[in-house]
Order: structure tokens, then sequence, then C-alpha cells
């Protein structure tokens, strides 16, 4: 078994079975991941500033099973910032929070190739900092279904002076992202809202949109989960590595580049591998960068 | 319905009132035709661009454009008519005194408990004294003139317009003479068209018309249906839920 010790600004890592391959199908070794998330931790790391870390581990690569760690190991490196948050208001529970690249590395290293964080920080659960619409493609829809929902979602919220981000989930779908950072709204508001928005959007685009969970309404339509919006869900973080046969990344993406590839019809252009997205991400910065900083409100709530 | 007493000298009749027209306009239901909604009527500013709720609306009498006297709710109030359950006749007249322009809406009295006697013994002489009592009774907030007259059965009760709600018909008079040939050959051509009035040979075949065609696309099972709205207008607040509605229709409006 391969193992490499190395230093991230003072803090000691041993990184292990390097040359083992996750993605079979596209050779992606677990040094290939770990080289993926340090190129991109400048970018991927404010964005998962003090949330509490869900692990989604895949020991056997990207094809085999998966397990959800939502506790910190117990076996973390003491310089890994835990923080304390209650689950339903009753269990207490440790969690890691990823605010350097030390623990990004360490976490990555566990073989979690996908992070998924929730849309509050462990230092106020209960304050949304962003609402999401998570666009899912039942079956029979696709990729270019959710462009199409997506575009019409962020038009009404523009009329409702709301600006959004995209990323592409990595998979089949999109994720729309309301920055808030307000410091007052609730989850309960976002829930409301979004679940609002997307009944309205179901009602007008009824062949195109869902806004119910049960498979049956889901086929051939695009499933707007509003239901993420709650303190206790999580997302997969906006450049975290997606689990599949290529190491596809939940990439934030331009609103244009959704316009072309709706235009075009061709969902190949929202797909992303890692090697991609860090030259995206050095090349145009971080489209994402309005989730750190802009404060909106929702309104008539 | 109303009910209330027809009074008048010493006379005391409790009566109800009962609907004596049936409008035989189909009404028709506007529906959204992506998704069959029933569409409601939302009040909208056009200064702001929203839904305006039913608490911000408030009453304005325009004077000219754009000039308007507030009249609150307590103002009309103070103004209108205390509510009373009898229907006061003022006087009798001869039925055939009235001009049929001041006509509006017709109702059916039934006489309530203890009124029946009164109420055909009323009814009796008023159709074969072809009379009619001439009162004034208070319905919600408005204070009717009502004709009260007799079926031969039964008691009707016919509300009036107000005199200075007819408009006047000068405009249409001229003094033009005409020929007696002329006068005589109209009535002869109006003699020989003569008939009884018998209502019951005339309907509105467009009506019957409609009402056939909405039967037969009833038998071909050719209808759509609402989606199921569930608590979903309770869900959020009803601004929220007027705003997105709004929103959503410039987003189709741009599409």
């Amino acid at each position: 078994v391969s193992k490499k010790v190395v230093e991230i600004e003072g803090k000691r890592l041993t990184l292990s079975n390097l040359e083992k391959i996750l993605y079979p199908s596209y050779s992606f070794t677990k040094a290939d991941v770990l080289h993926y998330y340090h190129r991109i931790s400048s970018f991927i790391l404010p964005h998962l500033r003090d949330r509490a870390l869900t692990f989604k581990r895949y020991p056997e690569g990207a094809e085999s099973e998966f397990f959800f760690e939502k506790r910190c190991p117990s076996h973390s490196p003491a310089w890994v910032k835990k923080a304390e948050i209650s689950l339903n208001n009753k269990e207490r529970m440790r969690v890691c929070v990823v605010n350097d690249p030390g623990t990004l590395l360490w976490a990555a290293n566990l073989a979690s190739l996908e992070l998924h964080v929730p849309m509050g920080r462990t230092t106020s659960p209960e304050i949304a900092d962003s609402m999401v619409f998570d666009l899912d493609p039942g079956k029979g829809a696709d990729l270019l279904n959710c462009v199409r929902v997506a575009l019409i979602l962020r038009e009404l919220l523009s009329h409702m002076h709301l600006s959004a981000c995209v990323k592409s989930s990595g998979k089949k779908g999109l994720h729309l992202f309301v920055p808030l950072n307000d410091k007052n709204t609730t989850f309960d508001e976002t829930k409301r809202f979004s679940r609002a928005a997307a009944e309205i959007m179901q009602k007008n685009y009824p062949n195109l949109v869902t806004s119910k969970m049960p498979k049956e309404f889901r086929k051939d339509k695009v499933f707007i989960n509003w239901s993420q919006n709650d303190s206790s869900k999580t997302m997969v973080s906006v450049y975290s590595l997606r689990a599949g046969e290529q190491p596809t990344v939940s990439c934030p993406l331009s609103w244009q580049e959704l316009e072309d590839a709706g235009e075009e019809r061709n969902p190949e252009k929202l797909r992303f591998v890692a090697s991609d997205v860090v030259r995206r991400a050095e090349e145009k910065g971080d489209l994402f960068r309005d989730m750190l900083s802009q404060s909106q409100k929702l309104p008539h709530m | 319905m109303w009910s209330g007493t027809i009074g008048f000298s010493l006379v005391a009749i409790p009566v109800q009132f009962v609907k004596a027209v049936d409008s035989g306009r189909v009404s028709f239901r506007m529906l959204h035709s992506k998704d069959y909604s029933p569409l409601v009527r939302r009040m909208f500013c056009p200064e702001e661009k929203r839904i305006v709720q039913p608490e911000e609306i408030i009453r304005g009498y325009e004077i000219a454009p754009d000039k308007y006297i507030l009249v609150s709710d307590e103002e009309l109030e103070s103004v209108s008519p205390e509510r009373s359950r009898r229907i006061e006749i003022i006087e009798f007249i001869d039925l055939n005194e009235v001009d049929p322009i001041y006509f509006d809406r017709p109702y059916y009295l039934m006489p309530s408990k203890g009124g029946e006697k009164a109420y055909r013994l009323l009814a009796e002489v008023m159709a074969k004294t072809h009379r009619a009592g001439i009162a004034k009774f208070v319905l919600r907030e408005r204070e009717y003139l009502v004709a009260l007259m007799s079926t031969g059965e039964a008691l009707a009760l016919i509300t009036l317009h107000y005199d200075d709600e007819i408009l006047r018909d000068e405009d249409l008079v001229t003094n033009e003479k005409f020929e007696a040939e002329e006068k005589n050959r109209m009535k002869k051509t109006i003699g020989k068209m003569m008939a009884g009035f018998n209502p019951e040979k005339y309907s509105d075949s467009r009506r019957e018309k409609i009402l056939d065609l909405i039967e037969k696309k009833r038998k071909e099972k050719s209808l759509v249906e609402a989606p199921k709205v569930e608590e979903e207008e309770g869900e959020g607040p009803a601004d929220l839920i007027a705003a997105l509605k709004e929103s959503m229709s410039k987003v189709k409006k741009n599409r």
C-alpha cells in the first residue's frame, strides 16, 4: 500500500492508496482525485466554509457502493475543525467543517469523492444563506429540459428582483441557487418561497415541470425539488466531484452557457470533468462568487 | 332570502321573497388555456405593477381625470337607510298607469306562517281591481322603490327604477303630421298581426343551442380537468402567491 506524507499549511497528512483507480472507466486514480481537489481548493473552500460536511464515500470506487458519513470520524486529525450541531433539535452531533486545504485533502483521502453541505452554516444552522431549486429530470426528461426550466425560473425570480446562480449537478440535473446572505432568512421561508415558485412553475408548464416528489409524477418532467430547503438537507457542493463513469464535477455555469446549450440543443456543453473545471476556474474565476457576497431578501415573506 | 312584513293601514302580512326570474344566460368560467385552472380576478395597481390586497383598497369618487374625493366605509354607512323588515305600502295605484320602462327585477312573495289568509285576500282584491301598491323597502344598503302586484293567486313584487334613473326620450320626439290614409294602413297591418301574448311560444334559441352543444360534448366525454389545488394556495403568503403569479405572467408574455 503506497503512502505519501505531505505537509499542507503546516499540517501533516498521510495520503494512501494513491494509485487506486476510483473511476475505472476513465482510469482516474485517487491521486487524480487529490490532485483535482488540491488545484480547485481556493475556489471550493469559501463555499464549504463553516458548513457541516457530509462525506459521500466510495471506498471501492465511483461505480461501487458508497456510504454517507455525517459525523466527523473519530480518527480525524486534531487540526480538523469540528463543530457541534443538533440534529432535529435533540441529538447533538460532532461534524467536520472544511475551512482549509489540509482538511479538504484529508476528506478526499477518505475517498469521499462527493462533498455535500447544507445551506446553513454551523454558526447559524437555522439560517439559510441561500435558497436552492434542485432541478431533477425524471425518466424521459433530460438536461436540456432542466435548462429550459432553469431559464424560466431565472426569469421568474428576476421579476421578483432576485438573481440566481446555476451549476450543473454533475449528473443529469441542474442546481439553481439564490444567494441570500441576509442573516435573517429561515429555512421555513426558503421552503415556502421555493415551494410556491415550484408550484406556479408546474401550473404554468404542466408538461415540463412537476413539484411533486412521487416518481409517477416525474415521468418526462423536471422535478423542482424545493424540499431541499431544509436545515437538515444537504446539496452536493459546487466544485465537488460526482461519482459515476466519468469524474464529472458539479460545475458553476454562466447563464449564457445555459442559453447557448439550450439553443444548440447540446447538453454536452454543460458537462465538465475535473480537468475542464480547473481550467475554467483559472480562466473565468469563480462563477459562483455571488453566492458568497450577494445579499438578497426574499420578498413577500 | 329576505323575509319581513307587508304593511299598510292596520294590515300586516308576513312574507318571504322567492326568486321569480332565473337568468337565461349560460354562464362560463374563464379557464387558463394551458392547464384549465379556473381564473380569478385581482385588483392590479398599474403604478406599482402588482396585485393589491383587499385591505389596501379604498373608494374614490372621480370628479375630474385623476382627481378623486375619498369616501370611507363609515361615511357610506352613515347615509345608508336603516335596515327594516317592513315593506310599507305608501299608496295604491292603477296598474295600467305604470310605464313598463320603470320595471326592474321581479320577485314572488310567499306568505309566511300566520299570514296566509290576509295574503290571499289582498291578492284577490288587487287582481280584481287591477291595483298595485307602491312601497319602499330596504335590502342590504339600498332603499328600493317597489310595486306590489297580484298575479291573481299570488303576490309579486317588482323593483322599480327611480324616476331620475330613467333617460328621457325627448330626442326621439318629432312633430311630424301623418295623412289619415297612412295611419289607417299602419293600423290595418298591425291588426292583421294581432295575437294574444303567449311568451311561451318564444325561446332564446342561442341559449338552447349552447346547452345542446354542451350536452353533446358531455356525452362525448370531451371534458378537461383543472389541476387539484391541494393546500397550495394557503401554503405561501397570499402576497407571495400573487407576486409569483404576476411575475409568471410577465415571463410568459416575453416568451
